[in-house]
């Protein structure tokens, strides 16, 4: 009986769990990010309160190549092709890593990272929003922009920000 | 709990395929034994992320533990007098302007003690000062906390600021994993349906 009244409420996923989206790129740092997430919140021995959804953004040829020329429709084929191939490994490698998770979700949708990650916290109605972080320094984020500040400051969820610990002593 | 051993033996023993540093897997040892450190202040939105956190964190991870930290921000009373002058407020003064601070404190601490009771975790308590951006920061490194949790924006609200300056801070300085948990959304979300 809370269980539907909650439903009707807020959308849950039909055996009343929250969803958690973590976003993952090619980077150590998001790998770290989702091994912490899986030890923590999807551990065997766990109550596991959460639906996982692993999201990895693709960016479009077109955005990572820039080109405006006449040899730009040879490259793009290629650069989709690569590009392609490289958002199937890193969701391959989360598909290992999130192996003893049940109902694990994995998609790749083409975009920008900051506006994919947002929008999938939309549409499958996250309470929460895990992503790592590349660890700029203040000058880097302002010239290579932060998706996970970007996340941090849009996402209608709660965020967490998962960070490689820094080399201590 | 034969399970939660379980668990853990197995959660000590999921190698740290990213990096492999010493570092990396002091961070992933243990599950069950989370070290949560939930930042406070006078505002409700903080307590309500420290809500958030116990429902939706620590109930997950029974052994984990809870210190809330309170930054008490230190007042210098000194004000400057003729053209080389400082005059430090009188003994009195200064001294009341302590103790109430000292109350706030204690009450915002209070506050968070009770709200992590009234969901059956027991939880420390700790308050540093000075600024409570670098307070906190250094607190989370000394404490080895293993997640940070803080709300959005506290008594600094700028209503159009998505977040505020101590999160932002934190979110990027903190040397562990930070949780910043945002107000509800006007419709009313359903919290998890567990008591």
């Amino acid at each position: 009986m809370a269980e539907e009244a909650g439903a009707s409420a807020a959308p849950v996923g039909g055996d009343g769990k929250m969803t958690m989206v973590v976003g993952v790129d090619e980077s150590e740092h998001s790998y770290y990010a989702l091994q912490w997430t899986l030890l923590h919140f999807f551990s065997p021995g766990q109550v596991q309160l959460y639906r996982l959804v692993v999201v990895t953004a693709k960016p479009t040829a077109a955005s990572a190549v820039g080109l405006a020329g006449p040899g730009a429709a040879d490259v793009l084929p290629m650069v989709e092709a690569d590009l392609k191939r490289s958002s199937l490994r890193v969701i391959g490698k989360a598909k290992e890593l999130c192996a003893q998770v049940s109902d694990a979700v994995f998609e790749v949708v083409e975009g920008d990272a900051r506006n994919v990650l947002c929008e999938a916290v939309e549409r499958h109605h996250a309470e929460m929003l895990v992503v790592g972080n590349h660890g700029y320094g203040a000058i880097k984020r302002a010239v290579l922009g932060s998706v996970s500040d970007y996340c941090t400051h849009h996402a209608h969820c709660t965020v967490m920000i998962v960070k490689k610990p820094k080399h201590k002593h | 709990m034969e399970e939660e051993r379980a668990a853990a033996a197995v959660a000590s023993g999921v190698p740290p395929g990213a990096g492999g540093t010493e570092e990396a897997s002091r961070g992933m040892a243990g599950a069950t034994t989370m070290k949560v450190v939930a930042a406070v202040d006078a505002s409700e939105e903080s307590l309500r992320a420290l809500s958030w956190a116990l429902d939706h964190v620590v109930q997950q991870n029974p052994g984990a533990s809870v210190v809330v930290v309170h930054a008490h921000r230190t007042e210098h009373f000194v004000y400057p007098v003729a053209a080389h002058g400082l005059a430090y407020a009188p003994p009195m003064a200064v001294d009341s302007m302590k103790k109430t601070q000292e109350e706030n404190a204690r009450r915002v601490v209070a506050r968070a003690l009770d709200v992590c009771a009234q969901r059956q975790v027991t939880a420390k308590a700790a308050v540093v000062e000075g600024d409570p951006k670098e307070a906190i920061c250094q607190a989370v490194e000394e404490m080895h906390a293993d997640l940070l949790v803080l709300g959005s924006r506290g008594l600094g609200m700028i209503k159009r600021a998505l977040l505020g300056s101590v999160s932002d801070y934190l979110a990027h300085h903190a040397s562990c994993p930070v949780l910043i948990v945002k107000p509800p959304k006007a419709h009313a979300k359903g919290t998890a349906s567990s008591t």
